[in-house]
């Protein structure tokens, strides 16, 4: 029980936020801008999975390439899926605006089921990412470092994009008072399309991130849109920032949990969501509601 | 009136029944309870939940864990049933109804599949993957015209209650929660209290059926509590329609009836069932019920139908 140990296991737990970050940083975008909660979240996170694989055919050196092309894929899988399926029901009240993204989860995995069989999907460790790095003497994988990266970049980007475009106005805009927005001349239709495809982007691109770690399987789906669930609880939906802390305090507590209490390493989560709920239910970066509804 | 004869018929129904249709008919009565369960929830209070799954398979367990492990008689175990998911309903609704309806919906669905995890991984309780198996219930519990009476006298008295409570004074303060909550709070309804009221009732209703689909299918496993559970009374209500009272009930046995075919020809249920659920909420969204009822005021029998609903 040495200083490295305690680091890798503060890299194991940063590494896993970086994942749930991505996973849940749309979910929240997608609220914040559609006021719709997206329960087949998971579902788009886990066809990142499985398109890393189908597109690489489970080979590491595309692993560059696929990366990018699944977030181009979820973009325009994003975007499809609000065209076809999520305009038909802004106009209904909510409980059928989540029953249809609820419906969807219920189809895509079923649908993975049928292309890829029940069985686990595993990717080998890209070439880059092979050896251990040494942190105190502790070896830990270096593909930690990688994840980490990938999710600062995003957040990054998505900081600036979000405070510092024209786009990303319209978008913090939508959020506060959407009818103005479309007053003033922006087509909030089309918005809604670019926002919807760059959330399920980021989703697709956090589950085949986590793919070298961990095998794809069907399952995977609804783990993972309560995971972002949970994330956006902790830190306030429709918070950017909020998931990023959200996803940061899960990490670190599955990590610890895992560490200390490994057979209820899985309801630590769960315990602090219902402590936040319990002392400040919009979350601990959200704004309270003016009206409770 | 209707209900009456509803009832009479499904009295009748009984000895004309095989073997299986009587299991089918067991099953659509229970399914029935549980969405109508949920129903009370949906249609009352507007509350969606995607986790009615954790006090059916809690209903369940109970029975399971008390017969097997207790030594209990079956019937006994029907109020604790209640009793435990009533319990949990309140422990979940105090943590979910906090904040607004699209929290709920989240939280009831993670709870609910925290519970099945546990359920799942806890094997020297609940058996883990393997389940409670061989429950078979004594004497004249496991006949099934029996049975089928038992599930139908039950189900009978919940319905009765769903449609006494949806007159009571409670069920006008849950509906004026629903559509306008502010003006509501301020004429003195306490809408944390109320809400949580209608949690436990719906979740205690669901941990019945839970219990009786156990004793039914002779064995409880932690698929009872997983979430695709939680979305079959979801179907069932809108499919059946969720604003017409007997909707949820009609729901269920098109529903079960949907699933002997459909699992005959293929594995893929659940993508039949969200193909279903999607079209059914773009296209239908008041179910077979609302139709019907829209079809009944196109062409008016005289007047005695001016009231809708039930």
């Amino acid at each position: 029980m040495d200083l490295g140990f305690y680091a890798l296991q503060l890299l194991t737990g940063l590494a896993y936020a970086s994942t749930l970050f991505l996973l849940s940083v749309g979910l929240s975008l997608i609220f914040g801008a559609m006021g719709i909660v997206n329960f087949a979240h998971g579902s788009f996170y886990m066809l990142g999975a499985y398109f890393l694989y189908a597109f690489t055919r489970g080979q590491a050196d595309g692993f560059w390439g696929g990366l990018l092309l699944v977030l181009a894929t979820g973009f325009v899988i994003g975007a499809f899926v609000e065209r076809i399926f999520i305009r038909r029901v802004y106009a209904r009240p909510e409980e059928y605006q989540i029953l249809l993204t609820y419906a969807l989860l219920l189809i895509i995995e079923d649908l993975v089921r049928f292309f890829f069989g029940t069985g686990y999907r595993a990717f080998p460790m890209p070439q880059a990412f092979a050896g251990p790095l040494f942190l105190f003497g502790t070896p830990f994988p270096s593909y930690y470092l990688f994840l980490i990266g990938l999710a600062a970049i995003s957040a990054l980007l998505l900081g600036l994009f979000l405070y510092r475009t024209r786009l990303g106005a319209w978008i913090r805009a939508a959020t506060q008072d959407r009818e103005m927005l479309e007053a003033l001349g922006v087509n909030v239709p089309l918005l809604y399309t670019v926002v919807f495809g760059m959330g399920i982007a980021l989703a697709a691109l956090g589950g085949a991130a986590l793919l070298p770690m961990q095998a794809a399987t069907p399952g995977m789906a609804v783990d993972a849109v309560i995971n972002a669930f949970i994330v956006v609880v902790i830190g306030g939906l429709a918070s950017v920032w909020g998931a990023l802390l959200g996803a940061v305090l899960i990490g670190l507590v599955q990590a610890l949990g895992v560490l200390f209490l490994p057979e209820w390493a899985m309801v630590f989560p769960f315990a602090l969501m219902a402590l936040v709920l319990l002392l400040r239910p919009w979350g601990l970066l959200g704004r309270p509601p003016a009206v409770r509804t | 009136m209707r209900l009456l004869w509803f009832f009479i018929a499904l009295v009748v129904l009984g000895p004309w029944l095989s073997e299986y249709g009587l299991k089918l008919a067991s099953e659509a009565l229970i399914l029935g309870l549980y969405a109508m369960a949920f129903n009370l929830l949906f249609r009352q209070t507007g509350l969606l939940s995607f986790g009615q799954a954790a006090f059916f398979g809690l209903g369940a367990y109970t029975m399971a864990l008390l017969v097997a492990r207790g030594g209990w008689p079956f019937p006994a175990t029907l109020p604790l049933a209640f009793l435990v998911s009533a319990l949990g309903a309140l422990v979940i609704g105090f943590l979910s109804i906090r904040l607004s309806r699209i929290y709920f919906t989240m939280l009831t669905l993670a709870f609910a599949q925290l519970l099945y995890a546990v359920a799942h991984k806890w094997y020297a309780f609940t058996g883990g993957d393997n389940g409670i198996t061989d429950l078979r219930p004594p004497g004249i519990w496991g006949e099934s015209l029996f049975y089928y009476y038992a599930v139908l006298f039950l189900f009978a008295l919940g319905v009765f209650f769903l449609w006494a409570l949806e007159r009571s004074p409670f069920g006008y303060a849950l509906r004026a929660l629903r559509d306008n909550r502010a003006r509501a709070e301020a004429v003195g309804i306490n809408a944390f209290g109320h809400l949580l009221l209608a949690f436990v009732i719906s979740g205690a209703l669901s941990g019945l059926a839970g219990a009786l689909q156990g004793a039914l299918q002779r064995s409880v496993f932690p698929d009872y509590l997983f979430w695709t559970r939680s979305a079959e009374a979801i179907l069932a209500t809108i499919l059946g329609g969720s604003g017409v009272f007997l909707g949820p009930a009609i729901g269920a046995t098109v529903f079960l009836l949907l699933r002997v075919v459909v699992q005959a020809n293929t594995e893929y249920w659940p993508f039949f069932l969200g193909t279903l659920l999607l079209l059914m909420v773009l296209f239908f969204p008041k179910g077979l019920g609302g139709l019907a009822l829209e079809m009944a005021r196109k062409w008016p029998k005289g007047e005695r139908r001016g009231a809708s609903g039930s």
